[in-house]
């Protein structure tokens, strides 16, 4: 680990004053930030510790939830509030981590966590989001966990965060303070496709700091389903997830939401599926029309073609379970 | 009077501000803690090359089924009438056996801790690492590798480099020369052995990183299973090696040092966390306890009780991490059934399998402490 300098600001202003000029990185949890600055992947020279700030609150607001991005991931995962109108959200962040790991993350660094693409991960091989212009070693390379959507010829490294799955499927949107002040940006629009430049993958300017999620509520939040497939039943992140909300009357699709996790170089939210359940009925034919078009398009590399069916069979999966009745 | 570095020592601010040793310039003094009651200090090996290994706890380069890999690797450096046949540790004397040759022998220090003291001052904290000093004490060869990181070839050649007299070609090497830098290789390839053999992809090399900062010292108090200890740490100091390395509380473990295993969990104000994943310095005002922190005097925590009870592991490594998870789970109320507590329980791991023990041991002490 590179030497940095330590900072624990006293109040939000002084914090957004130190992360001035985005040599520094704001730590709140540590679980994904020290990992990468122990492999040199990360190397701040200073990391700002905001861990004292007044931040952590769950309140209800008229349109929802604000949830603030220093409330640690198991806490939210039982909020009664998030259990009740949101379960995909509770759902998807007990999928996530382990126990300790949920105890220390955050929700705002849980949505900043990195790639686990190994190449990223090591630093003597070519990564293009780690070094740009150095060349992408995962498209000839061992590439079974990677993206199959919004891949490009720089960069297949996939959106590891489950809890991002869900809150993109709800249109859940982000509080940022600069030293501008304050904005709102959908977390669906927060982050980047890789393009040529992987390496930049969110819209947060030098400095800018996360400061709570909006969550709006709504019918289809409250029928929501997280669906996660991964290679040993716990503490693994997901080959395919699927993030689902559906409002449904009389047997009819009133309102979809589809989102899939593990497969997208972003967390992947499938708005022409969505489009095409409204007005069908609530049934496993219109779930399977569904998750063919949301793979559309879908571009696998050598060993993640198997990533294309099984992502269409969680989502139609998810979606029978959330039709289901249950709403838990 | 040189001052001399203990192995595991706290770092005071100004002994983390003291350069960094570079290749070419003397080689600090420390002392490891010897066989028997004598420290075993680097100068008492003048007039010998020595060989620092800063490597994971337990690495034995003499072990059986190591030295097919380490055979492997010299193989390809030696010329082809020296064949090496074995390679035994007696205390820190590393013995070559070579076909129809004497032994050499030479000091291999290797039990290191990645984050003690010595790797601190010799700027490898963290890192997986070899370093050769000459017999004059000189440094004369530094090769750092962060875990992951594919060996690269060019480490060998610049090894060889090192070690030749100034002005003349590899081939001007003694025998032995030769062979304590091949060995040096192959130790370093061996350190990585599932990656050695790998290839590097192609690509432009990464740019040169940024001239890093010195370390940093801060003054941090912990409290710990009740009492307040007040330090003085360099900033990258996590947790779990304040504890360790710094407190001497040794009960808490360090597996895997990336907050996958659970041997390192301790409870920081009720919660259960990985003390690998966090620093020192952002624990601070938090109530600490570790494996020290839940006998009471000769009375074991009913979970350590019921551990022992249920024969509920069998190295015992990771059986700190474990019982301070088993814990905070049965507070947490998630011991309501095997399978429950299996889910709960996924943040540790157990090489040796002793789930189902751990999970019996958690059930009976979890029904003890409703009753």
């Amino acid at each position: 680990m590179s030497p940095f300098a330590y900072l624990r600001p006293a109040s939000l202003d002084e914090a957004i004053a130190a992360g001035g000029d985005g040599q520094a990185r704001f730590v709140a949890g540590g679980t994904n930030l020290l990992d990468l600055m122990k492999i040199d992947v990360e190397q701040p020279a200073a990391i700002i510790d905001i861990n004292r700030l007044p931040l952590a609150a769950i309140e209800a607001t008229p349109a929802g939830l604000r949830i603030g991005a220093l409330a640690r991931m198991s806490d939210v995962a039982i909020h009664p509030a998030i259990a009740r109108d949101y379960p995909v959200v509770a759902q998807a962040l007990l999928a996530s981590a382990s126990p300790q790991l949920r105890n220390m993350a955050s929700i705002g660094g849980n949505l900043m966590q990195r790639t686990r693409c190994t190449y990223f991960r090591d630093t003597a091989c070519a990564c293009n989001k780690r070094q740009p212009g150095s060349g992408c070693s995962a498209i000839p390379g061992e590439n079974r966990r990677h993206a199959v959507l919004g891949v490009s010829s720089a960069c297949i490294a996939v959106h590891p965060s489950d809890l991002a799955v869900a809150l993109v499927a709800l249109d859940a949107s982000l509080r940022l303070r600069s030293r501008e002040g304050e904005r709102s940006v959908p977390l669906d629009a927060f982050y980047r496709l890789p393009g040529t430049t992987p390496q930049q993958e969110n819209v947060l300017r030098p400095g800018e700091l996360i400061v709570a999620v909006d969550l709006p509520a709504s019918a289809a939040a409250r029928r929501s389903r997280y669906l996660k497939i991964r290679d040993r039943a716990s503490f693994e992140f997901a080959l395919v997830s699927a993030a689902v909300g559906l409002e449904i009357a009389d047997g009819t699709i009133r309102d979809a939401r589809l989102a899939l996790g593990g497969v997208g170089t972003k967390p992947w939210r499938a708005r022409q599926a969505e489009s095409g359940l409204v007005g069908k009925m609530a049934g496993d034919e219109a779930f399977t029309a569904a998750a063919d078009a949301a793979l559309q398009g879908a571009q696998p590399q050598g060993q993640n073609r198997y990533k294309i069916d099984l992502a269409k069979r969680t989502l139609a999966r998810a979606l029978g379970e959330a039709a289901g009745g249950a709403e838990t | 009077m040189e001052s001399i570095l203990p192995c595991g020592s706290g770092l005071l601010p100004d002994a983390a501000l003291q350069p960094i040793p570079e290749v070419g310039m003397p080689a600090p003094d420390f002392s490891l803690p010897g066989v028997g009651k004598r420290p075993i200090r680097l100068r008492d090996f003048r007039g010998h090359p020595v060989i620092l290994a800063f490597a994971p706890p337990g690495w034995d380069p003499g072990s059986a089924e190591q030295m097919a890999v380490l055979n492997q690797a010299a193989a390809g450096l030696l010329p082809d009438s020296v064949r090496l046949v074995g390679i035994a540790m007696d205390g820190p004397w590393c013995s070559l056996a070579v076909e129809g040759e004497d032994a050499l022998r030479f000091p291999l220090l290797r039990d290191f801790d990645p984050a003690g003291g010595v790797a601190h001052r010799y700027g490898v904290y963290g890192k997986r690492a070899v370093i050769v000093i000459d017999g004059e004490g000189i440094l004369r060869w530094k090769a750092v590798m962060a875990n992951g990181i594919l060996p690269r070839p060019e480490l060998v050649a610049d090894a060889l480099r090192a070690i030749a007299p100034a002005g003349e070609g590899i081939l001007a090497m003694n025998r032995r020369q030769f062979l304590l830098c091949a060995l040096a290789a192959s130790v370093v390839l061996h350190l990585w052995p599932d990656s050695a053999h790998a290839e590097t992809p192609a690509g432009a090399p990464a740019a040169p990183a940024p001239k890093p900062l010195p370390p940093q010292a801060r003054h941090v108090t912990l409290k710990v299973n009740g009492a307040e200890h007040a330090l003085a740490l360099d900033t990258r100091v996590t947790l779990l090696d304040a504890l360790r390395e710094h407190i001497g509380l040794t009960g808490t473990k360090k597996g895997c040092d990336q907050g996958s295993c659970g041997a390192c969990t301790v409870l920081a104000d009720g919660r259960r966390i990985k003390s690998c994943l966090t620093l020192a310095a952002m624990e601070e005002g938090k109530a600490i306890v570790t494996i020290e922190g839940l006998a009471q005097g000769e009375r074991l925590h009913p979970m350590q009780a019921a551990f022992i009870k249920h024969d509920a592991f069998q190295c015992g490594y990771c059986t700190p991490g474990q019982i301070m998870a088993a814990v905070a789970l049965v507070r947490e109320g998630h011991a309501g059934s095997e399978e429950e507590i299996r889910e709960w329980m996924s943040g540790n791991l157990c090489r040796c399998g002793a789930y189902p023990n751990i999970v019996t041991a958690i059930r009976e002490a979890a029904a003890e402490a409703k009753t």
